[in-house]
């Protein structure tokens, strides 16, 4: 019985997602993939993908023709960048004043991850 | 004159916090152990003056008197009864408000329910529960005072943001409120047990209760929250990684991690300094998320105050509470661990500190990616953007083991357990869910051998916890909460990862294809609402073989503020939402239209509330 209930459930499973797969083949246009991590600066929270606002239609408009113009991604996150600042930028680059922003939660996880290993390791046995 | 009664009645609130206080005082140093009822009978005369004031100034919202400031500034005659209600909590000043109502209640509830917890303890935790109550009182009447007047007294009020007026946002501000003031009884409490040295299994039984209620209303809170964002905001995303969001996120993560240390506290008595710490650090991440929001610091939708006086009271305050929590904890520290307390590393307790690993580390990734922005422009006045990618990177590779873990987890037993006990049958649902996630990426031509292993082992995680739904030595309320959560991770990833859109600028008469979906534009109505304009789309979606479906998404254009708002319509089924919704563009005629197709949205929302239902199965559970 609990065979039958986890086979049901799984080739279930397995055929939704095979199904919604199927049908995924649109590809998202460069333009979207690109405006979604930019920040639209006069509207709050908002991506310049998200937003209508008349930056925001420029900056779609500009990232369009730098496409046109055979610029790589990087080249138009560059050019924005420098034009408008790092803020437009939702993922900040690893830079000397963002090292600790990248680095801090990793450096928690390893010291986490010590303690654990000498609570249930070291002090195990020095008590066995 | 309800006004002056509101206003009066929370200055007698404030004389009642200082008598309270030095009541507490005196009882605890004379060490007088007779509990009478005297704590009973102040705690609740004062609940009955906050909620009188609270109670005038629902009067005032209802009958629009505009001579209060916080009505005219956030109210207008036009609004519905509902919303004129639910715009008290709808702004700073009434919210604050409601948060303090919660706070006295939160401690009525405790004298109550903790009738045979020890007289010392009870006292403490009164005391302490005092001075967080008075110190809200005085950031309330000095920086924040709803009961102000102005004068001439205006004939029209302002109006409420539209964007909050909405069933799931009118309730989402309390619930999230309950959670939030919820941890504050935890901290009282459990600075209480560290000064009373009675951290104990009974301690955690009798905390466990709190524990679980405030992690129930902050997760149906968020998930209200999220529900508005996904309809409201338009954008058909459900979590934007939004400063405000994420400080709501921070002390549900904090909270998940205690509710399941608290759980080794009560059944193994270990984990005590742990626990402690927890909860302090919960309270404080409630706190200071509500400094982050309230003072205007935050670039965010949902920020309403820009007040920097506020923000320094609210600082300060959380500055001395903090300060307070330390030098308590270190001044009581447990210093010697009784040996009998450790435990194999093969174990239910290492299990549970694996847990509370990676949700220290995801909330070190939300703090530090929240806060650091605010630092860096403060020291260097550079401004970064810290957005999803950021949160992306640093999460979701770390995802991976969290599941495998979670999914070993809570079959293993408590001090040592046994390797045999991880079963071959296990290992073959690993294989076997990693070969059919590769075959569903090979497919789906998402070719990154990370989504594979990401969906793997997020399909092993379902696979686990559901086969533990049938297991008998696994407690109820756990199989419920745990395969709510393996759901939610399986929606959240097959949701990222296979929703589709299109996004594009019609007019009437406009066809779209997309997919092998026909999209048209058909007509455009005009109605008009009590206190709004609307401009109703009709849409046509044909898809090969089915009946065509109708949207009919709207444009709101209200009048008081004016703002236009996008309503989505949204047809949802089991397997996929279909949202459409369109925005007006400068160009009168050409709308922005935006049609999205997102596979699993249903239960994300389903599994959220099971989740919640999981958490209070353990709450009523003797």
């Amino acid at each position: 019985m609990k065979k039958i209930f986890k086979l049901i459930t799984f080739s279930f499973l397995f055929l939704i997602l095979i199904n919604n797969s199927v049908l995924a083949d649109n590809k998202i246009s460069k333009v979207d993939s690109i405006s979604k991590n930019l920040r639209c600066l006069i509207c709050q929270g908002q991506s310049v993908y998200d937003s209508q606002s008349e930056f925001a239609i420029s900056v779609k408009d500009l990232i369009k023709k730098k496409i046109e113009e055979g610029n790589s991604d990087n080249d138009i996150y560059e050019y924005l960048k420098n034009k408008y600042g790092d803020w437009i930028m939702y993922e900040p680059k690893l830079d000397k004043k963002t090292l600790l922003l990248w680095i801090l939660p990793l450096i928690l996880f390893v010291f986490g991850g010590l303690l654990i290993f000498k609570k249930a390791f070291i002090n195990y046995n020095k008590n066995v | 004159m309800i006004n002056q009664l509101g206003n009066y009645s929370l200055v007698f609130c404030v004389l009642f916090s200082i008598f309270i206080i030095t009541q507490s005082i005196r009882a605890i140093i004379s060490k007088n152990s007779k509990f009478d009822g005297i704590f009973y009978n102040l705690v609740f005369l004062q609940l009955f003056l906050v909620v009188f004031s609270f109670f005038c100034l629902v009067v005032n919202f209802i009958v629009s008197d505009f001579s209060n400031v916080t009505v005219y500034n956030n109210s207008h005659t036009s609004k519905p009864l509902f919303y004129k209600i639910s715009g008290v909590w709808g702004n700073h000043e009434g919210s604050l408000l409601l948060w303090l109502l919660v706070l006295i209640l939160f401690l009525f509830l405790f004298i109550l329910n903790s009738k045979k917890s020890e007289n010392s303890y009870k006292l403490l935790t009164i005391l302490f529960q005092e001075v967080i109550i008075f110190g809200f009182l005085l950031f309330i009447i000095f920086t924040s005072n709803p009961f102000e007047y102005v004068f001439p007294t205006p004939i029209e009020g302002l109006g409420l943001n539209p964007i909050l007026q909405d069933p799931a946002l009118a309730i989402h501000p309390p619930i999230l409120y309950l959670g939030y003031v919820g941890t504050s009884l935890v901290f009282s409490s459990s600075l209480a047990a560290t000064v009373n040295k009675s951290i104990n299994s009974d301690w955690a039984k009798h905390i466990k209760k709190w524990i679980f209620a405030s992690w129930i209303f902050l997760t149906l809170g968020i998930m209200l929250g999220s529900i508005w964002a996904y309809y409201e905001l338009g954008w058909g995303g459900f979590w934007f990684w939004d400063p405000v969001e994420n400080v709501s996120l921070m002390p549900w993560l904090c909270l998940t991690a205690l509710l399941h240390s608290v759980l080794v506290l009560e059944k193994r008595n270990s984990l005590k300094n742990w626990t402690i710490i927890l909860s302090i650090a919960t309270f404080a991440l409630s706190m200071s998320g509500t400094f982050l929001v309230r003072s205007g610091i935050l670039n965010s939708i949902h920020t309403f105050a820009n007040d920097p006086s506020r923000g320094l009271f609210i600082l300060i305050f959380l500055f001395i509470l903090i300060l307070l929590a330390i030098i308590i904890y270190f001044s009581y520290e447990i210093k010697n661990t009784n040996p009998s307390n450790n435990f194999f590393w093969l174990s239910k307790e290492t299990a549970v500190l694996i847990n509370n690993w990676f949700m220290m580390y995801f909330l070190s990734v939300v703090l530090v990616g929240t806060l650091y922005p605010i630092f860096l422009e403060v020291i260097s006045n550079e401004k970064i953007s810290v957005g999803a990618p950021f949160y992306h990177k640093l999460m979701v590779p770390f995802l991976i083991p969290f599941f495998i873990f979670m999914s070993i987890g809570p079959r293993l037993k408590w001090i040592k357990d046994k390797f045999t006990k991880i079963n071959y049958y296990q290992i073959l649902i690993l294989i076997l869910s990693l070969v059919i996630s590769y075959l569903i990426v090979e497919y789906s031509g998402v070719k990154y051998l990370f989504s594979t292993i990401l969906i793997s082992t997020s399909i092993f995680l379902f696979y686990s916890s559901a086969s533990d739904l049938v297991k008998k030595n696994v407690q109820f309320p756990q199989k419920i909460s745990h395969f709510a959560f393996s759901l939610l991770i399986i929606s959240i990833l097959v949701n990222g990862i296979y929703s589709k859109e299109i996004n594009s600028n019609m007019k009437v008469g406009d066809n779209l294809t997309f997919m092998n979906k026909k999209i048209e534009f058909k007509s455009i109505n005009f109605e008009k609402q009590d206190n709004y304009n609307l401009l109703r789309g009709n849409f046509e979606i044909t898809e090969e073989g089915k009946i065509p479906i109708n949207f009919q998404p709207e444009i709101r254009i209200y009048d008081q503020p004016v703002i236009s708002t996008s309503e989505a319509d949204i047809k949802t089924n089991l397997l996929n939402d279909n949202f459409i919704v369109f925005s007006l563009l400068k160009e009168g005629e050409v709308f922005n239209v935006r049609y999205q197709q997102k596979p699993f949205m249903i239960w994300i929302w389903i599994s959220l509330i099971m989740l919640a239902f999981g958490g209070s199965l353990a709450l009523i559970k003797k």
